[in-house]
């Protein structure tokens, strides 16, 4: 048996099925698969919000140890892995992003006061980044909508108080502002 | 709002509506899946590499956790299908091999089995011609009894002149006056004609029986008295009287 694993070793992709089962499961060689084929895609998605390295390597273990606790909580019926994963990550990310610890920490050397909540002086670190670097292509009021909700976390009633707009526009606009994200990153 | 709902950013509101949505139509929640292949896709082109130590670190604080049962086991699925694979290879080739074998082993089988019968045949038949034999060995041992006996009159008929070739011995018990005789050497008989024996008594030829087709020792009519025995070919079944000029062989009795 032992032999046949050496043999089936990273030889054959795994269902989400069968992955999500062998999850619930606990078992370790499944976990590990899926580290080895998500941490660095979910990795791209934390640094894109918390730049720092260190601080990003934390969220994603956290992340990891959430996905494991709760994938009892996965429900396949309401959309794909990643998809959940994906929410986890960021926000377990913007939540770094709003602590205290974080907010008081030397590590913010690393961000310059540059760095606020407004749109018009925001400078992220991450801006050459995957999906930021595309975001930044973005037309100026889609660019802010899809920063402030995506990558700091605010809900749109938030930012039609923050930005002094209509919710109903708000809502036009992010949803004008995704398309164009999504047409600018066809892969 | 697809792209919202998927990437995270919908109202509460607007996940619940569209999920409602795309239970009742499936062309939405098709739309929706892609959507989110495309997030999976965007996300692994935007990957950014992990530093080794955070998977150690990551599985050492879970170790507690993992099922120390089957910790190498994966999908059966796919590990029986290929044990399966392979397994399912050897056992054929090993029918194969093995259904090879029983051919030739039956092939063998049945010549041993004919051969067991012939043998068996021959040594039926051996028996049978021993059981002869055996008979014959006991007869030509009582015959030389009969010949050896005390009181047994040997005498020797060579061939007449013009048939000197011929021999013939004659045994004659003075007790019982019972007459054997042995051809050593005359011709075998042609069709439709046999040899008879005659008892010559003073000077008369007297019937003494025909020479039959006998092994060895021949057994004749008993003669009380003679001076001298012959033996002529005549037709088959006998004369009443010698042909004289087919006299073969002829011997005195010694007194």
């Amino acid at each position: 048996m032992h032999l046949i694993y050496l043999l089936l070793k990273d030889s054959q992709p795994y269902t989400e099925r069968e992955l999500v089962n062998l999850l619930r499961r606990r078992e370790q060689a499944a976990f590990s698969y899926l580290y080895d084929h998500y941490s660095s895609a979910l990795n791209g998605v934390i640094t894109s919000i918390v730049p720092d390295t260190h601080i990003a390597g934390d969220v994603l273990q956290e992340v990891f140890v959430k996905i494991w606790r709760q994938i009892d909580a996965y429900d396949p019926a309401k959309g794909r892995l990643f998809t959940w994963m994906h929410s986890i990550a960021r926000s377990t990310a913007i939540d770094t992003l709003r602590s205290k610890d974080f907010q008081n920490s030397k590590r913010n050397n690393t961000l310059t006061e540059d760095y606020t909540l407004l749109p018009d002086r925001s400078q992220h670190p991450a801006d050459d980044l995957g999906l930021r670097k595309i975001v930044q292509g973005l037309k100026e009021e889609h660019k802010v909508l899809i920063e402030l909700s995506y990558f700091q976390g605010y809900t749109q009633e938030e930012m039609a108080k923050m930005l002094n707009i209509p919710l109903g526009t708000v809502k036009t606009r992010l949803r004008a502002a995704l398309l164009q994200l999504r047409q600018k990153v066809n892969v | 709002m697809i792209e919202s709902y998927v990437l995270g950013v919908a109202d509460p509101q607007e996940a619940a509506e569209l999920q409602r949505l795309s239970l009742e139509h499936p062309e939405i929640a098709a739309a929706i899946e892609e959507c989110e292949k495309w997030l999976n896709t965007s996300a692994n082109a935007g990957a950014v590499p992990v530093s080794a130590n955070i998977k150690q670190a990551l599985f050492n604080s879970l170790d507690a956790e993992f099922n120390p049962a089957t910790t190498a086991a994966k999908a059966p699925g796919r590990r029986v299908s290929i044990a399966l694979r392979y397994l399912t290879a050897a056992s054929l080739l090993l029918l194969i091999a093995s259904a090879g074998l029983n051919v030739y082993l039956y092939k063998q089988y049945t010549r041993a089995a004919n051969d067991y019968i012939a043998l068996q045949n021959e040594r039926n038949t051996m028996l049978a011609d021993n059981r002869i034999y055996q008979t014959r060995i006991d007869g030509m041992y009582q015959q030389m009894q009969i010949m050896s006996a005390p009181g047994m009159l040997k005498v020797s008929m060579p061939g007449v002149s013009g048939k000197e070739n011929n021999l013939v011995t004659l045994y004659w018990d003075t007790n019982t006056k019972d007459v054997y005789l042995i051809t050593n050497s005359l011709p075998k008989a042609p069709a439709g004609k046999q040899y008879q024996l005659w008892a010559l008594v003073d000077g008369k030829p007297v019937d003494a029986g025909m020479l039959e087709d006998c092994e060895g020792l021949c057994r004749l009519k008993p003669v009380q008295k003679a001076q001298a025995f012959a033996i002529t070919l005549e037709k088959a079944g006998g004369s009443p009287t010698p042909t004289m000029d087919q006299m073969y062989v002829l011997g005195n009795v010694r007194s």
